[in-house]
């Protein structure tokens, strides 16, 4: 047995040091006279955001270490890593994750203004906690074949007994939706939102399965007429080299809802600086580069998001088609104040 | 039977890492029930119970029950071909048939939802009569498919280990092949069964990726909702204990197999049984039984993806991630491997604490991993907190490493989820060597390491490489403790395959899920020649 502890040792000795030379790129101080680094915390693990971060270090010679897991997850690492937290800038894909780190305290109030003179006030939060770096928007895709988009021009429209049977989409448990949900709340009140989850929970064509991109087939395969999707799933579809997932766009069309009543639901990534960031200086260059050319035409033009500065140019048929369209203006932190309640709504109408 | 005292002296040793094992696997669980039973109170769980918890506890006992009845129905068939029978292209499938492992169950599902849905080539293909791969049966088939090499191994050894005179006894009396299996073979390797089916049953219980995906909301559904959807740690934190009363509950009933199986000990008189060799239509059907899950679990749903793979671009940093993936699992393992052991052989002592510990090492499996890892967290920023200003008040800065952000910490994640999956088969493999052979050998002279050594080693080793490999191909396929303890650019191959199919880009997803099973290749080729060597049990 004494062998066994031996080797035991050894292999724990083994564990702590072997991999270490990752985490050591950490050590801030010494680091820092040499090569400036920022620390980045994202829940976006995008090919677009690869080509920003070896962008931005080409231009800037900033070094950009990076952390990508779930929005939820990354929250809590920072607040247990507290005043030694190393992160300097935290990125999430949803308005109620930025809403909950900000709850938590892990956003420096910022002023962002000369970095931000094209961004709608909506898009920022009130205090300058954070601010979006690209948008999207949850349609309503629907058959060509089958439906008549004159039908349809309000989410609320869907709850109409026409429409039983014909609709797919997917889980509650999606930020997505919850989201969704929370914006309905905003504008007509819980009991409202909550009678519209019940009536599309009744009219769904199929329990909730998959993601997006499986509802937007559910529509091309017959099963269901319409969706509600965000609109980068059809665009990465109607862009793709598979021909096959190029015929499923093409069965499909969009509907921009809600034009004259509110505009339709718009959910953000966004990004802020860690209250305890190390390198407060670089981690404004990056949020700065994300938000110029380079960053705004790589949503656009690989991820099939809407930038958020009005004046950039970038390249995309599909995304050019679906423009101009009203979107909500209301501030996109009130997703985030209303998602518990959107929650609770969903499970009170049994959507699963 | 050796004496009480005999037995109780050896072990020291043993049972101080048996103890490092429990403490290592039951800290973050521990550090969770923390969470649930701190102070504040919301009134999210009361709402639950009104609205969806029992659709999710029902959801949950459908998925856990048909994953464990398919993996130990296809576990138990396959372990008894390989270990009893002999076909054209058994030694290879005696370890190929581990490979499913390898497939995350999300990934599995994945495939088999794009290829089973509406529009889907089996949907196309059968004119919609193919049933869409969803809901708990869904799920829990996915489960069963990916999982049952847990069962299968521990069969296997288990067969393989089974002295075949009751077999013979029985087939002598008249029985039937099927009836001898049924009444002797079966109730011998009840144990092993029972404890693959339990790794099952928790795993499946504590997954989040593939219910989801095919909507059949469990009980880690609602927990996941909790946190991420209600914003209550706390309350995930208390949703969580349910699961853990629930793993108690199944290694409860596990435990009572163990015992019940006392009376079935086999002599100590160890003959190996002979393989029935199987001829023309019986060797095709066991071909074919062996290439079925193999085809159902592995090869149809990989295919997908790379299918899919054609028609997408490549993912990037691969090599990186193999070689990330290869570091932390190589390493997990070998330490599993080791708390397993030491478990096992502390176990035998039937002490309190060893047993007591042994059951606390078993609760890292019940958690969702997501929730484990946030215990792993709260856990290391508590020792943070102690350290910081201790080694302030020493050296006057605090403590040089941030626990959370190293590959030790992951590791630690690692062993605290899987440890306890290294202690079962450790504990049947050493249940191979009886007190009768031991108690021979020390009459011959042999004591202590060598005993070990000589006597011990050659029948355990099996089980215990067993083992090992478990938690490779686990750790490989890693997710959540990956995701939220990673050291800075630090991605696996589990992190870029889940990255992907989260996007709902399946075909980038092909690449890092197909390396998975490439990498789980590495070492099950190295430990089947390992065996193929050294092993008595396995010719």
């Amino acid at each position: 047995m004494k062998a066994l502890a031996k080797i035991l040792t050894g292999v724990l000795v083994l564990a702590a040091c072997s991999p270490a030379p990752e985490s050591a790129t950490e050590t801030t101080d010494t680091a820092q006279e040499t090569t400036r680094i920022v620390n980045v915390y994202s829940s976006r693990h995008y090919a677009s955001d690869r080509a920003i971060y070896a962008a931005f270090t080409e231009e800037t010679g900033i070094e950009v270490n990076l952390i990508e897991a779930g929005g939820d997850q990354l929250i809590e690492r920072v607040r247990a890593d507290g005043e030694r937290s190393p992160a300097d800038v935290l990125i999430t894909v949803d308005a109620a994750r930025l809403y909950r780190a900000d709850e938590a305290g892990l956003f420096a109030p910022t002023d962002f203004s000369g970095m931000l003179p094209d961004i709608a006030d909506h898009l920022i939060h009130p205090e300058g906690h954070w601010v979006s770096l690209a948008k999207r928007a949850r349609v309503i895709a629907y058959s060509v074949d089958r439906v008549d988009p004159s039908e349809i021009s309000n989410y609320e429209d869907l709850a109409g007994p026409e429409w039983e049977g014909r609709i797919c989409i997917r889980s509650s448990g999606n930020v997505y939706n919850q989201s969704l949900m929370a914006g309905l709340i905003a504008r007509s009140g819980e009991e409202a939102a909550e009678a519209w989850a019940q009536a599309i929970n009744n009219n769904m064509a199929r329990a909730p399965q998959g993601g997006d991109t499986d509802q937007i087939r559910g529509i091309a395969a017959g099963e269901c007429d319409v969706a509600i999707v965000n609109n980068y799933y059809y665009g990465s579809l109607a862009r793709s080299d598979d021909p096959a997932n190029n015929a499923v766009a093409e069965a499909v069309g969009l509907i921009f809802p809600n034009q004259d009543m509110g505009g339709t639901h718009i959910n953000v990534s966004g990004a802020g600086i860690a209250v305890n960031a190390p390198h407060p200086e670089e981690a404004r260059e990056l949020i700065a580069f994300f938000l110029g050319d380079f960053g705004q035409r790589a949503f656009a033009e690989m991820t099939n998001e809407y930038p958020v500065v009005e004046t950039t140019q970038w390249d995309n048929p599909v995304l050019e088609a679906s423009l101009p369209f009203v979107e909500d203006t209301r501030n996109v932190n009130e997703l985030g104040e209303n998602n518990a309640v959107a929650q609770r709504v969903f499970d009170r109408v049994g959507w699963q | 039977m050796i004496s009480g005292s005999d037995r109780a002296q050896r072990p020291t040793a043993a049972l101080a890492v048996a103890v490092i094992a429990a403490l290592v696997c039951a800290a973050p669980i521990l550090a969770v029930a923390l969470i649930a039973l701190s102070d504040g109170s919301t009134d999210y769980l009361r709402h639950l119970a009104q609205t969806r918890l029992p659709t999710y506890l029902w959801n949950s006992f459908l998925v856990g029950t048909i994953a464990a009845l398919g993996a130990g129905i296809i576990g138990t068939g396959l372990g008894w071909l390989i270990a009893r029978t002999a076909f054209p292209g058994r030694k290879i499938f005696s370890w190929v048939l581990i490979l499913p492992l390898a497939v995350p169950a999300y990934v599995a599902a994945y495939a088999w939802l794009d290829l089973s849905q509406a529009g889907g080539p089996l949907d196309a293909l059968s004119f919609g009569l193919f049933p869409t791969v969803r809901g708990s049966l869904g799920a829990g088939l996915m489960f069963a498919l990916v999982l049952y090499p847990y069962v299968y191994l521990l069969a296997r050894d288990a067969f393989a280990g089974q002295s075949a005179d009751a077999y013979d006894a029985a087939r002598t009396l008249g029985a039937s092949p099927l009836h001898a299996f049924s009444s002797t073979a079966l109730p011998m390797a009840r144990p092993a069964i029972a404890a693959g089916m339990a790794l099952v049953v928790m795993e499946s219980l504590a997954d989040y990726g593939t219910v989801s995906h095919l909507g059949a909301p469990t009980l880690s559904i609602g927990l996941i909702r909790a946190w991420s959807g209600a914003g209550s740690l706390l309350d995930a934190a208390r949703l969580s204990l349910i699961l853990v009363a629930i793993a108690l509950f199944v290694f409860g009933v596990e435990r009572l197999q163990r015992r019940r199986m006392r009376s079935h000990a086999a002599s100590g008189r160890h003959r190996p049984p002979q393989r029935f060799k199987l001829r023309g239509g019986q060797a095709f059907a066991a071909f074919a039984a062996c290439a079925a899950p193999l085809l159902l679990g592995m090869a149809i749903p990989l295919g997908r993806l790379v299918w899919r793979a054609l028609r997408a671009p490549l993912a990037s940093g691969l090599f990186d991630a193999v070689q990330h993936s290869l570091i932390v699992a190589t390493i997990s393992a070998i330490l599993a491997a080791i708390l397993g052991l030491s478990t096992a052989y502390a176990l035998r002592s039937k002490g309190f604490i060893p047993v007591a510990a042994a059951r606390l090492a078993g609760l890292g499996y019940a958690v969702p991993g997501a929730v484990a890892a946030v215990g792993v967290i709260a856990m290391l920023s508590g020792i943070q907190s102690v350290l910081d200003p201790a080694w302030r008040s020493l050296t006057g800065a605090v403590f040089p490493i941030l626990l959370t952000a190293s590959a030790a910490a992951l590791i630690f994640a690692y062993l605290s989820r899987f440890a306890a999956a290294a202690i079962s088969p450790a504990e049947n493999a050493l249940a191979r060597v009886t007190p009768n052979l031991e108690g021979a050998a020390r009459t011959l002279g042999s004591h202590g390491f060598d005993l070990m050594r000589r006597v011990h080693w050659p029948l355990i080793v099996a089980g215990v490489t067993s083992a090992a490999l478990l938690v490779f191909v686990e750790v490989l396929k890693e997710l959540p403790a990956t995701m939220i303890l990673r050291p800075f650019n630090f991605d696996t191959l589990a992190v870029i395959a889940h990255n992907y199919a989260g996007d709902e880009r399946l075909g980038e997803a092909a690449a890092p899920a197909l390396l998975i099973a490439l990498t789980a290749l590495i070492p099950m080729i190295f430990v089947a020649r390992y065996l193929s060597r050294h092993a008595s049990g396995d010719e």
